[in-house]
């Protein structure tokens, strides 16, 4: 699939905002910004394309009260990297899981829910990966040990 | 469970194998559901080598965490540091002279060699053969010694610094690389004659643990295990960075996805490594290792970015984000080791224990790199 | 020892005894195969060709810790992982000794914070240390000169004198 093709098929999805950027300067070939209710169908669409899930980033943003969640995508054909965010509020922090689709994300939740309590909903066991089992602190928000 | 699989014909047990164990390379833990000498599930557990990298990436300045990475994987460690450091460049909006990126081309691929000799040689100790350790760790001697020689660091080098190295290469670091070359050129038929022909070996690891290109998107999976199943992606062709555009190289690619295909690659991938490492000394230019006007105190301006490598392990990426201070806002490490191992559940189940173990070693795992 | 600390020989000579099994443990050591971290490598390192740990009579790593006298941690020891680390060394057979290789099993090393939430600060928190070794990895050159430290310790001797540091001459 090329960019082209793909920036038509992500530019469907509802409320997307698909930048195309340069990656010399930002590493990634397109950024999306999704809502967050369409995290599930961007995975598919994604599956689809036949992308591979690079990694998930939990960023808190602690000004805005918004905890901002990364999914890195990459194609091993065509070297597509493409970027996908979306903001959640800070408080309830919640998304869908998407380790159904892509079952390399299973751990990559986990860990993000480690770091910052973002809980991905119909996940099969967000119990904690990298911090002990019975660990209820998030240490990479920003207001942690504060 | 179904009704079968609690009648006394399935009965199940539940072993442990690790954070102590010699296979598990450091401290993973896989907790088997076994069927007899068969696997029903293996869940690796992970965080036992937890170090809060991304914690220290975000409350130390740019410069102060850039030692940190060459912890992560230690067995590569210039490739973590030139993730790192080509990130924050990026961020920062540094041009890198020339020579600098010859020299990091030149010895993070000697760190890619002295990387896949140690997971040879600690591969061969997971099947059971103890001798070719020997002879591996006897020729990463020779590559430490070069790497020392400049970087002043055995093992967790921090060379390369934000907008060149820190130190220039000299005659003597080229001709011993030379030597180097020809000295392990010479050296690997003696590696195929005592690894790749055996026939132990080859019985442990042809047809073994296959993973399927399938199965690698689906994780995420990346590095030799990706080419291993026939993908021939690597991130210095597929997202050129440094001067990799300018070498011939090739990428090596094994369809079987076997335990074997992966040690193929990466014995075809020192090779190619050496073919880099030559045509970089041919090349190298003359001029400054370090760009001019890197301030002291790196304050990136406002942004994110990413930047990957192809480390000896997959692709290792970093995901910073700059809010215009000294320190960064978030600092993301992507490690391949995380995906490759993640992938070990699907594709160990219904295997033999002992396969299992091979398995688990050809997806070279360094513990602290998944941790992180 | 001087001859008024000296001890008058008496009838059974349990103290030559002693000293020939303490010789005998301190030249065959047997340290557990036992990574941590980054140490680890330079552990195997010093157990490979060039450095030949072999030479001082500690190279038959030992997987289990019920066959080990010595352990060596080498690597940072986090809080997940702190209580195995101390159930290993609980299972050791008495007499046993521990070298913390590497600042991490000193002190944390350099993931020591204010406010870090999952290193534990030294192997000396969970159990008695003998020999500290320094580095981040150490050399396997330190490590040897750790084992000769235990030997020291065990015999009451060093096994040779030591040789004055001889610097390489830097351009």
């Amino acid at each position: 699939m090329t960019l082209a093709e793909l920036t038509t098929r992500l530019q469907t999805l509802q409320g997307s905002t698909v930048t195309a950027t340069d990656h010399s300067k930002q590493g990634v070939n397109l950024d999306i910004t999704i809502a967050s209710n369409v995290i599930p169908e961007l995975a598919r669409l994604m599956s689809e394309a036949k992308f591979a899930l690079e990694a998930i980033t939990g960023v808190d943003w602690l000004a805005e009260q918004q905890i901002e969640i990364v999914y890195d995508f990459t194609s091993y054909t065509s070297g597509i990297r493409v970027a996908a965010r979306t903001r959640v509020s800070r408080e309830t922090p919640e998304v869908a899981t998407i380790s159904d689709v892509h079952p390399g994300a299973n751990w990559h939740e986990r860990e993000s829910h480690d770091f910052f309590g973002i809980t991905f909903t119909g996940h099969p066991g967000l119990i904690p990966l990298l911090l002990p089992e019975d660990a209820d602190f998030h240490p990479l928000r920003k207001d942690y040990g504060a | 469970m179904s009704i079968e699989a609690k009648s006394i014909h399935r009965e199940t047990f539940v072993i442990n194998l690790g954070p102590q164990h010699p296979a598990t390379h450091g401290v993973l833990r896989i907790k088997l559901t076994m069927d007899g000498e068969y696997i029903d599930d293996a869940e690796p557990i992970i965080g036992y080598g937890h170090r809060m990298q991304e914690k220290m990436g975000e409350n130390r300045t740019y410069a102060k965490f850039l030692p940190n990475t060459a912890r992560m994987d230690y067995v590569a460690a210039l490739f973590n540091s030139q993730g790192y450091v080509g990130a924050v460049e990026r961020l920062a909006g540094i041009t890198v002279p020339e020579r600098a990126e010859y020299i990091r081309v030149i010895t993070a691929e000697l760190n890619r060699v002295a990387s896949h000799l140690l997971w040879a040689g600690a591969f061969l100790i997971d099947l059971g053969g103890f001798t070719p350790l020997l002879y591996t760790f006897d020729d990463r001697e020779q590559i430490l010694d070069l790497l020392e020689s400049v970087t002043g660091a055995r093992l967790t080098f921090c060379y390369y610094r934000f907008g060149g190295v820190c130190n220039d290469i000299d005659d003597e670091f080229v001709a011993g690389t030379r030597q180097f070359i020809s000295r392990l050129r010479s050296r690997m038929p003696m590696y195929h004659a005592l690894i790749t022909k055996n026939i132990i070996f080859r019985k442990r690891c042809e047809g073994i643990g296959p993973i399927t290109a399938d199965v690698c998107r689906r994780y995420g999976g990346t590095g030799p295990v990706l080419r291993g199943a026939g993908v021939a992606y690597d991130v210095r062709k597929a997202e050129p960075y440094s001067v990799y555009p300018q070498f011939d190289f090739n990428v090596p690619v094994y369809p079987e996805g076997d335990c074997m295909a992966r040690y193929r690659v990466r014995m075809d991938e020192i090779v190619e490594s050496l073919r880099i490492i030559e045509q970089a000394l041919d090349k190298l230019p003359a001029g400054p290792v370090m760009a001019e006007k890197v301030p002291r105190f790196l304050k990136p301006p406002k942004g994110e970015c990413t930047f990957t490598v192809e480390s000896a392990r997959g692709s290792f990426g970093v995901r910073a984000i700059s809010d215009g201070t000294d320190k960064a806002y978030r600092m993301k490490l992507r490690s391949p080791c995380f995906s490759n191992l993640s992938l070990f559940q699907e594709c160990s189940r219904g295997m033999l224990l002992a396969d299992a173990l091979a398995l688990l070693g050809s997806l070279d795992l360094v513990i602290p790199d998944i941790d992180r | 020892m001087d001859e008024q600390t000296q001890v008058p020989p008496g009838l059974i000579h349990f103290s030559v005894l002693d000293e020939v099994l303490d010789l005998a443990r301190a030249n065959s050591l047997w340290p557990m195969t036992f990574g941590l971290a980054c140490c680890a490598i330079e552990m195997m390192a010093t157990g490979a060709a060039r450095f030949d740990m072999a030479r001082f009579g500690c190279e038959v790593f030992r997987p289990s810790p019920r066959q080990c006298d010595l352990m060596i941690v080498c690597g940072t020891i986090n809080k997940k992982m702190a209580p195995a680390v101390a159930t290993l060394y609980d299972q050791m057979p008495e007499p046993k000794w521990v070298i913390a290789m590497g600042n991490c099993a000193i002190s944390g090393g350099p993931f020591v914070f204010p406010g870090q939430y999952a290193v534990v600060e030294g192997a000396d928190k969970l159990f008695p240390v003998d020999v500290y070794i320094p580095g981040c990895p150490p050399r396997p050159e330190a490590l040897l000169e750790g084992i000769l430290e235990l030997e020291k310790k065990l015999t009451g001797k060093r096994r040779w004198p030591v040789a004055p540091p001889q610097l390489r001459e830097t351009p």
